[in-house]
């Protein structure tokens, strides 16, 4: 028993590391423009179907494919971006009805130009066990996107903290008003934002695609699954990003060793609710934040 | 020779409601000139407006004789005109140093920004002790240091203050007024808002009293009558309304 347990929480940990880079993309552009895109998990399904069309057709391996899926994913987030920046009037809500709209859109493309059948990687490299210390099992796919996922998050993080137009970013996040009087242009901030939140979302895709399956609905699922974890992380922290992210894969990949698949959806719902109700500011939020 | 800063006949608002009727402004370079009036008459406004932040629906402003109107608040900055807005606006979840750095953020600040900053840490030697605290955390005084000191450091040609005293402790005030008249001295261009009002005299050159949204007086600061200012300012008006 310990040690199915223990593969629950190894393989929690795993999955941790591509909700994280889902969760990190929303989380920034809500930080800069105040906007929930509803449309961020189909951004990642499209990089997952882009890696699944370059090795059925050219048999690339998704490695190879991410490339491809970031101008595609880049392209999409631009245009998302673009139909935003038309919105007059209350930004903050109809941004919610357009995103939501396009996720729609986005959804039904796939399904009418790939199907609505389960795809993964056929390439066998990705899916060989990688055993850890003889009990740990997990495939090689969901070790490297896990590593990967990580290495992304902490690059953001030093890019946030370290750069002129990370520094810009938070400052926009922080106070709008302020940030222009520092000479920001708060648009461009945003512009920035959403193109990292494709990066990000391009390299969730591929792991999804590589370490997972895939169908036209998990998109909408992805974007759940992402705006609880940015929620608990208390906006705009990235440790609290990764926390979260760890806290909702090993509560699913728990409650699938304990209960049943089925149940998996509802635990990362009632963490959510819990922690909603014991810190409302997030685990990372400070007092106040809520106000916004 | 021309004005600096020139305002004529502005008016401005945040949607339906209008806050600025008719606000005339002149600002002489190297010279401080001083806002006073009563809460709610559009002082702050006034600098906002200049700085872009809120839209002017009629009238002229003009910095170095090119108009201000439509101007996004960013090219202002990069023009050389400055606000520094009250202290609550500092980013609270950034580090100190971060703010800080923020006020060299356009292009021609980054190349030097080394300078900048060891100039601000020699005014203020207290934020280069909190450099690496978070700006939320800091005390009322503290912030509205750290919005000067970010201000500054974006080398500004005008600078717009926002009721630097506001809320503070006199010790404080004082440290503030220093530095106000260390800058003055420098030869720098200040437009100062303040509610403070015999404080800030002591500062101006030039006073103006802004009430309900209009500029009611303009006055050389060595000409003002404090008694008549302040019958001004609370309304008492026995006398005329001296315009100049």
């Amino acid at each position: 028993m310990l040690e199915l347990i223990l593969q629950a929480l190894y393989s929690g940990l795993l999955a941790g590391g591509y909700y994280a880079m889902i969760a990190l993309g929303l989380a920034l552009v809500f930080g800069t423009m105040r906007i929930i895109n509803l449309a961020h998990g189909e951004l990642v399904l499209l990089a997952a179907y882009v890696a699944f069309e370059m090795e059925r057709s050219f048999g690339w391996t998704p490695l190879a494919s991410i490339p491809v899926a970031l101008v595609v994913v880049g392209l999409t987030a631009l245009v998302i971006y673009l139909l935003i920046g038309r919105i007059r009037q209350d930004r903050e809500l109809n941004s919610l009805i357009l995103t939501f709209g396009i996720a729609i859109v986005l959804t039904n493309l796939i399904l009418m130009i790939w199907s609505a059948d389960i795809r993964s990687t056929s390439n066998s490299w990705f899916m060989d066990g990688v055993v850890l210390g003889d009990t740990l099992f997990s495939m090689r796919g969901e070790v490297i996107f896990c590593v990967i996922g990580v290495l992304l998050l902490a690059a953001t993080y030093w890019w946030l903290n370290h750069t002129w137009q990370g520094r810009a970013l938070r400052a926009v996040a922080s106070n709008r008003d302020a940030a222009k009087l520092m000479g920001v242009n708060p648009a461009r901030i945003e512009a920035l934002s959403f193109l990292v939140s494709g990066v990000l979302a391009t390299f969730a895709g591929v792991a999804v695609y590589t370490a997972s399956v895939v169908f036209p609905a998990v998109g909408h699922n992805l974007t759940i699954k992402a705006f609880v974890i940015t929620v608990l992380a208390g906006m705009g922290s990235v440790p609290g990003v990764l926390l979260g992210a760890v806290l909702i894969g090993v509560g699913e990949t728990l409650t699938t060793t304990l209960a049943k698949p089925s149940l998996q959806e509802l635990t990362g719902m009632v963490i959510f609710l819990l922690i909603l109700f014991l810190r409302p500011s997030g685990l990372f939020g400070r007092k106040g934040m809520v106000k916004k | 020779m021309t004005p600096l800063l020139e305002v004529s006949g502005l008016r401005a608002g945040y949607g339906q409601i209008n806050v600025l009727w008719d606000v005339d402004l002149t600002v002489e370079e190297g010279k401080t000139t001083v806002i006073v009036g009563p809460n709610g008459a559009g002082k702050t406004t006034l600098l906002r407006t200049l700085m872009g932040l809120v839209y002017a629906s009629a009238g002229s402003m003009t910095l170095h004789g090119q108009t201000l109107k439509g101007g996004k608040t960013w090219d202002i900055v990069e023009r050389g005109m400055v606000m520094i807005p009250e202290g609550r606006m500092v980013f609270p979840d950034m580090s100190v140093l971060d703010n800080l750095m923020m006020g060299a953020y356009p292009r021609a600040g980054r190349a030097d920004w080394e300078t900048r900053l060891e100039r601000v840490f020699a005014m203020f030697p207290r934020l280069k002790e909190r450099r690496g605290q978070m700006a939320g955390l800091m005390s009322g005084g503290e912030a509205q240091m750290l919005a000067m000191g970010r201000g500054l450091m974006e080398n500004p040609q005008v600078l717009l203050i926002d009721e630097p005293s506001l809320g503070l402790a006199p010790v404080i005030v004082d440290e503030i007024f220093t530095i106000l008249a260390d800058l003055k001295a420098q030869g720098l261009t200040i437009v100062l808002v303040e509610q403070n009002t015999s404080r800030a005299l002591h500062l101006a050159d030039h006073v103006y009293l802004m009430r309900s949204g209009k500029t009611i007086l303009s006055q050389p600061a060595a000409e003002v009558d404090l008694g008549h200012l302040h019958d001004l300012y609370f309304a008492r008006d026995g006398g005329s309304a001296a315009v100049g």
